[in-house]
């Protein structure tokens, strides 16, 4: 060994030990520089721990995803209902208008119709003057055929 | 060892052949250098793993450090042994990991570095009595003891001179240090190894 100059004066117990020391050494490394390569066993725990990992994020996406769909579908139901009470409401205002209009109308309708006969009455009354105004106010000189008329009238 | 350049001519028994072309002195290149990775690799993942005790850790260092090298392989030179060339980038590779753990410390960070028990169980299968065993066994843990306790650069030139029996020109071309300094490190690192070993008796 080229060291053992260097051990020139030394205890043979250091020299000893630092010959152990190199043969440990020697032994440990011979070992492990021979021992199988885990490279293949890392690769397959890799790709197993890839492939939990894409499966945790496969399973978070369709969890978000079905939360949103979830919260989408429950916003429009409460939308849908509540268009729909709004739409009762409307309808149950139309109804209370229709009602009221129609008490209106029932009321104001026996007014109308008492005037429409009294306007016809008027009219008959009006027409009637102006028949024996006109029947009256004949010339002299047709008086002869006024009576005719009258005559051939009441036949 | 001495690299020539690519573009350089090969003169074999005194005849003149072809210039190599960039294709072949590439293909020369890489030959040359898986011949180095395969005689140095061990050398070096047993340096990396005796200073971080972590056999993971040392092949990841020791897959990087010739990573590096192979990079930088066109530009080396030659000047010292491809050895030293290789330990110098081991040696920087750790002093980076150890300077990035001190840095992040208050991270997340996971280590499998064995504990100094399990380190100390490794012992070659020698005609031993099972008392010379248990003896040998506990001095390799009074020694790992003792490097546990040096300064990283004390460490570094402890295991470089008794686990990779480096001469001290070579450590100090490895670390950068003159060779009076590397003694003075392995002084300090003997006396630490020395005091634990009477502190145990």
């Amino acid at each position: 060994m080229n060291w053992e100059q260097d051990m020139a004066g030394e205890s043979r117990e250091l020299e000893q030990a630092l010959k152990h020391f190199k043969a440990s050494m020697d032994a440990w490394s011979d070992a492990a520089y021979s021992r199988p390569r885990t490279a293949a066993k890392l690769a397959v725990r890799h790709s197993w721990r890839m492939a939990a990992s894409w499966a945790l994020g496969c399973l978070l996406a369709a969890g978000s995803l079905a939360g949103a769909v979830h919260e989408i579908h429950h916003r429009q139901e409460l939308a849908r209902l509540a268009a729909q009470k709004t739409a009762q409401e409307r309808a149950a205002a139309g109804r209370a208008v229709a009602l009221h209009a129609s008490a209106q109308v029932e009321k104001t309708v026996p007014a109308v119709t008492i005037a429409k006969v009294t306007v016809s009455t008027q009219d008959e009354d009006l027409l009637a003057s102006v028949d024996s105004d006109v029947s009256r106010e004949v010339p002299a000189a047709m008086e002869p055929l006024a009576q005719l008329m009258d005559d051939n009238g009441t036949q | 060892m001495r690299r020539r350049g690519a573009s350089t001519k090969v003169m074999a028994a005194g005849t003149a052949v072809e210039p190599i072309t960039a294709e072949t002195a590439d293909e020369i290149a890489a030959q040359e250098f898986a011949r180095i990775v395969e005689s140095h690799r061990p050398q070096i993942f047993r340096f990396l793993l005796a200073s971080l005790r972590d056999v993971d850790l040392a092949e990841t260092l020791t897959q990087e450090c010739f990573l590096k090298a192979h990079r930088n392989w066109k530009n080396f030179r030659g000047d010292s042994s491809a050895m030293t060339w290789l330990m110098r980038i081991a040696i920087n590779l750790q002093k980076d990991y150890w300077r990035n753990r001190r840095i992040q410390f208050w991270r997340q960070t996971r280590t499998n570095a064995v504990d100094l028990d399990e380190a100390s169980e490794w012992l070659p299968n020698g005609e031993r009595s099972a008392e010379q065993q248990m003896l040998a066994r506990e001095q390799v843990a009074q020694v790992w003891q003792a490097v546990k306790g040096l300064s990283e650069r004390q460490r570094t030139v402890f295991l470089l001179r008794y686990v990779e029996e480096r001469e001290l020109s070579e450590i100090a071309a490895a670390t950068g240090l003159s060779e009076g300094t590397v003694k003075a490190h392995l002084s300090r690192a003997l006396g630490r190894v020395r005091a634990e070993l009477r502190g145990k008796r």
